[in-house]
């Protein structure tokens, strides 16, 4: 099942710090916004393999834009 | 005692008007940013509007309650709720020992929520306020935001949890959040002829202005000036660039601080003094709205407002926040 780690803030994003085919776990950070002069961690609900990376560094984000998609274990 | 869970993305105590008096040492005032969302969690939940609360900018904020008491939401809605119930915002309501509250994230409308607590949120005041100064590590709980497993200790309410419990405002109330920000501002000291052109003024007054993904409780940037702004080609003895000045005292919160080419509003943990230009002062009234302003995504602009306006708008604002608004 596909999951989408989205941003959880207005922001650009700082660097996503998985790439495809990564294996993660629930809770770990998949990516970073930079907004308010600080870095804010965005972490995946659920564990699984990253099957695409669509943010990339720079990138102007809203609330609720995909990041990433995870293929889940579950 | 509120034990928090999870701090969110920034949540801090804030009372108002914050740390008057020490702006010639270097401090700035602090305070809640948006001072009517506080105000009137405040007087829903029985306090003076302006005791400290808490303030959580971009949500997330997760706690549970050691004792009953009752709270007050207002601010942005981030879907705030009591053990998965949601929460009515803008009212009271009472909760019991063991209740957790949780904010979701941002809403369409707004930047910042604030939590009211029956008696405030009490830690120790510093140099006569509540409030944190985030950058510079002093006030509020311990000098920072709320982290996971901090333990904050709760005022005495001033009245029943039955009468406070039942508080709402009246309608046409509630101030109105938005994606596109007016403000009111009043120009000066630096403006034209000798340091802004009158192009440069019509444009400061026309323009609208995406809120820049830099912007924090310091300082809220918006987009580049043309150069056509300036009316001097340089600074003089200030400086090489013609936003540069003689170091000067800023009149925080609210001017306009012209730094290079950008924009920015110096807020409530501003810096007091520097050598950049200030062409406008947004008026006390408004000032609420900066702090409900989302960085890169709403806008701001500046509407030419007056002294007697200004006051007028105060002293209505100040109404408002009390008794009178409860229904």
């Amino acid at each position: 099942m596909e999951k989408s780690v989205n941003a959880i803030m207005p922001g650009l994003c700082a660097r996503v710090v998985v790439k495809e085919g990564d294996k993660i776990s629930k809770g770990q950070e998949v990516a970073v916004i930079n907004c308010m002069k600080t870095e804010i961690s965005i972490t995946s609900e659920s564990s699984g393999v990253v099957k695409k990376v669509l943010a990339k560094e720079w990138d102007d984000l809203q609330v609720d834009d995909p990041m990433v998609i995870i293929e889940t274990e579950e | 005692m509120l034990k928090v869970i999870n701090g969110g993305i920034e949540t801090l105590v804030e009372d108002w008007p914050g740390r008057l008096g020490y702006l010639g040492k270097g401090m700035s005032a602090s305070g809640a940013f948006d001072n009517v969302s506080l105000g009137f969690a405040n007087v829903l939940v029985g306090n003076p509007s302006g005791k400290a609360g808490l303030e959580i900018t971009g949500g997330f904020f997760e706690a549970e309650f050691s004792d009953t008491t009752v709270i007050a939401v207002t601010g942005t809605d981030m879907k705030a709720s009591i053990n998965g119930e949601p929460i009515v915002m803008w009212e009271s309501l009472q909760v019991e020992k063991g209740d957790i509250i949780k904010f979701f994230q941002i809403g369409a409308v707004g930047f910042r929520s604030y939590l009211a607590v029956a008696g405030g949120i009490d830690v120790p005041a510093y140099l006569g306020s509540k409030s944190t100064c985030v950058f510079g590590s002093y006030g509020g709980f311990n000098g920072r935001k709320l982290e996971a497993g901090d333990e904050i200790q709760i005022g005495e309410p001033k009245g029943s949890f039955s009468e406070l419990s039942r508080n709402r405002l009246k309608e046409g109330v509630v101030p109105e959040f938005t994606n596109a920000w007016e403000l009111r501002a009043i120009v000066g000291p630096n403006t034209s002829p000798d340091y802004v052109s009158q192009k440069g003024m019509d444009y400061l007054f026309s323009h609208t202005s995406k809120i820049q993904h830099t912007s924090n409780r310091s300082a809220y940037r918006l987009e580049e000036l043309p150069n056509s702004f300036f009316a001097r080609t340089d600074g003089g003895v200030g400086g090489s660039h013609p936003s540069n000045i003689i170091d000067h005292a800023y009149a925080i919160r609210g001017t306009l601080n012209i730094c290079g080419n950008t924009p920015i509003l110096l807020v409530a943990d501003g810096p007091t003094l520097g050598g950049y230009m200030c062409t406008l002062q947004v008026i006390n009234a408004d000032l609420w709205k900066v702090g409900q302003g989302t960085p890169n995504r709403d806008t701001m602009k500046f509407r030419l407002s007056s002294q007697e306006e200004a006051t007028q708008a105060r002293i209505k604002q100040n109404k408002l926040l009390s008794k009178n608004s409860l229904a």
